[in-house]
């Protein structure tokens, strides 16, 4: 929230650290704040917040934050997708840009203290997610059970390996993985991330449960009707919205959606909330 | 009410008292035929000054915030990035502001100053900001066929939110204060105090005048009922969409639309300025994200979005204000004729229509 003399709009000079491949197209980003007050003002963060990154000469977009604020560094993983994606796609270490924020509502993970977590992703929708799964991991014994259903289209698309592969051997996590289309040495799952639900073993919980679902929108129709057909209720069910955005803040008016302005009010809502919008997600 | 009296002959010295003490004074001025704008007031000009005239269709909301507006100014050197805030305080005063424009100022201030963030641009050039309302009394120069401030209760005579109040009493003029800034100047020599038959001379011009309004779209209330509570027809929508021919005009003479975009530019070899440049919901690019995805594609879900966030009781609330000033610019620059008062029409017209529809068929 910002005082009297905050300038809303203002970037603050972020280093860029390194740059880690995840999947094509898809690189990760570590960086820090220049100036150290900052960096420790900004990681008081929540999980599934965002932040405004600036690329000057190019402009700003709104980017998830996939660290957890139990973590150390501070990253982005991005899709080069447009021009402003593209641009830190093509920096290199060591070279600035900018960086304002958080921003959003995240994810309010104390109110799902003793819960169990069921944690659907398809796609680079986990990069909202892990941010949750790190945080719920941190804290584990403040939740029940925890489950992680993931699918990817090919096992070359599945991202954060390493996170994957620690998740899959962690006794505390139930971690399923499935692709769309196999490939060599692919022993796991094909199929979509719903069909894992009806795998043998698996058995997802209904009662005292919240459901965290992001992927492409195709996706989020199928887990949702099954997720309802399970007995999960609407307001159970949360996911984050994705809108073009200018400012972050509330002001600018382009990701405002039927009663909701995403920057603000979201970009986490429950699914009751979102069928209530009226926008395609 | 602390009225206070001035000749007509003198009440232009109100701009030169203003100018005296710094201001920078903007007032509307005449040009061909129907056309007024607002310019800065200059030995020049101000022989040229009335204070009745047609309300210029480009809104003063442009002085407090700007059609393109630079927010910062970053140089790259040696590798180093400065970022430098260009947040601006002028001293301002607009003379000649109609009551629905300064229910536009004040719905701005309500969103840009409140909620969690405030914006500090705005809040600058607000900041200084003298604003001396003139009440539309003259029904053939001051009223247009289009204005509907006595349906959005905005008008003719704005309740508060100016320092000083001007209206025409005939000969003379009542200045009535509303800001220790306007206290002030009512303490000088100028004003002389009123009296209760000034009083009835002003509720009597004041009953004359609200005779006078040509559109009285009075379904205000109702189209926020229905609107609030999802009632409008999707054929409505299609409707009102069909007519919209997607110019953006209607945002851009909106005295209460907020929306803008921001756009960084080159401006020397190492120097970017990044700016804000006001934007329209009823463009089709205003939704569009990067990759193409458009969650927002037909042109009737856009005017759908447009009259939803003006009509809607949930942002009414939140801002206190409707984001309707019934100044009537949206009618008059619409090419579709779909202006606020004929969407409120229409709205009311197929929405009643079906209720009652739905009340004959069990």
């Amino acid at each position: 929230m910002s005082t009297a003399t905050d300038n809303i709009y203002l970037p603050k000079v972020a280093v860029l650290d390194r740059v880690v491949d995840e999947i094509n197209e898809v690189k990760t980003f570590y960086w820090h704040f220049d100036d150290p007050e900052e960096q420790r003002k900004f990681r008081r963060f929540r999980p599934g917040q965002f932040a405004q990154v600036s690329l000057f000469g190019t402009g700003e977009f709104p980017a998830s934050l996939p660290p957890s604020p139990t973590e150390s560094e501070t990253f982005f993983t991005i899709r080069t997708v447009g021009s402003c994606t593209a641009a830190l796609h093509a920096m290199k270490p060591g070279e600035r840009f900018a960086v304002r924020g958080p921003y959003g509502n995240g994810f309010p993970m104390e109110d799902h203290f003793g819960k169990n977590l069921v944690f659907v992703a398809g796609g680079i929708g986990l990069i909202p997610l892990r941010s949750c799964i790190i945080y719920a991991l941190a804290h584990r014994e403040k939740f029940a059970r925890i489950q992680i259903f993931l699918g990817a289209r090919t096992p070359r698309d599945l991202m954060y390996r390493g996170n994957l592969h620690a998740w899959e051997r962690s006794a505390g996590v139930e971690c399923h993985l499935t692709v769309d289309r196999s490939a060599e040495g692919w022993t796991g799952n094909v199929g979509v991330v719903g069909s894992l639900f009806k795998k043998p073993g698996v058995q997802v919980p209904v009662d005292n449960t919240v459901a965290f679902v992001c992927g492409p929108p195709v996706m989020f129709r199928f887990v949702i009707k099954d997720l309802l057909a399970m007995g999960l209720p609407e307001r159970s069910i949360v996911s984050t919205l994705e809108r073009y955005m200018k400012c972050g803040v509330g002001k600018c008016g382009h990701c405002c959606i039927g009663v909701a302005y995403v920057c603000v009010d979201g970009p986490v809502f429950t699914y009751e909330q979102i069928k209530k919008l009226g926008e395609d997600i | 009410m602390k009225a206070r009296i001035v000749d007509g002959t003198e009440v232009l010295k109100i701009v030169d008292l203003l100018r005296q003490q710094g201001y920078e004074v903007i007032a509307p001025f005449g040009g061909r035929g129907r056309d007024t704008s607002f310019d800065t007031v200059t030995a020049e000009n101000r022989p040229r000054m009335q204070l009745h005239l047609p309300n210029p269709y480009y809104p003063p909301k442009r002085f407090v915030l700007p059609h393109i507006e630079r927010l910062l100014k970053v140089r790259r050197r040696d590798g180093e990035l400065q970022i430098g805030p260009t947040v601006e305080e002028p001293k301002l005063a607009i003379f000649g502001l109609r009551s629905c424009d300064i229910a536009g100022i004040a719905h701005l201030d309500r969103f840009y100053l409140g909620r969690d963030y405030r914006d500090v641009y705005y809040e600058r050039r607000r900041k200084n900001l003298f604003l001396v309302n003139v009440v539309c009394t003259d029904a053939e120069r001051d009223l247009s066929d289009e204005c509907f401030c006595v349906c959005t209760d905005t008008g003719p005579a704005a309740r508060g939110h100016f320092d000083l109040q001007l209206m025409d009493l005939g000969r003379e003029f009542m200045a009535v204060a509303g800001s220790p800034a306007g206290e002030a100047m009512l303490a000088d020599r100028l004003f002389r105090p009123g009296t209760p038959a000034h009083l009835g001379q002003r509720r009597a011009i004041l009953g004359e005048v609200r005779k006078r309004f040509k559109t009285n779209t009075s379904w205000f209330p109702a189209t926020v009922r229905y609107v609030s509570q999802g009632k409008v027809l999707d054929k409505t929508w299609e409707e009102i969409g069909n007519r919209c021919l997607e110019c953006g005009g209607c945002t851009y003479v909106c005295p209460a639309c907020t929306c803008f975009t921001v756009t960084d530019r080159q401006v020397g070899p190492d120097e970017i300025e990044r700016v804000r440049i006001w934007d329209s919901c009823a463009l089709g690019g205003f939704t569009r994200m990067a990759g193409g995805h458009n969650p927002r594609r037909a042109v009737h879900d856009r005017r759908n979005r447009r009259f939803f966030r003006k009509l809607a009781h949930y942002f009414i609330q939140r801002e206190l204000s409707m984001a309707c000033v019934g100044c009537g610019r949206c009618v008059a620059v619409c090419h579709g004729d779909v202006g606020m008062p004929s969407v409120v029409e229409m709205i009311r017209r197929t929405t009643v229509e079906a209720d009652q529809t739905a009340v004959v068929q069990p």
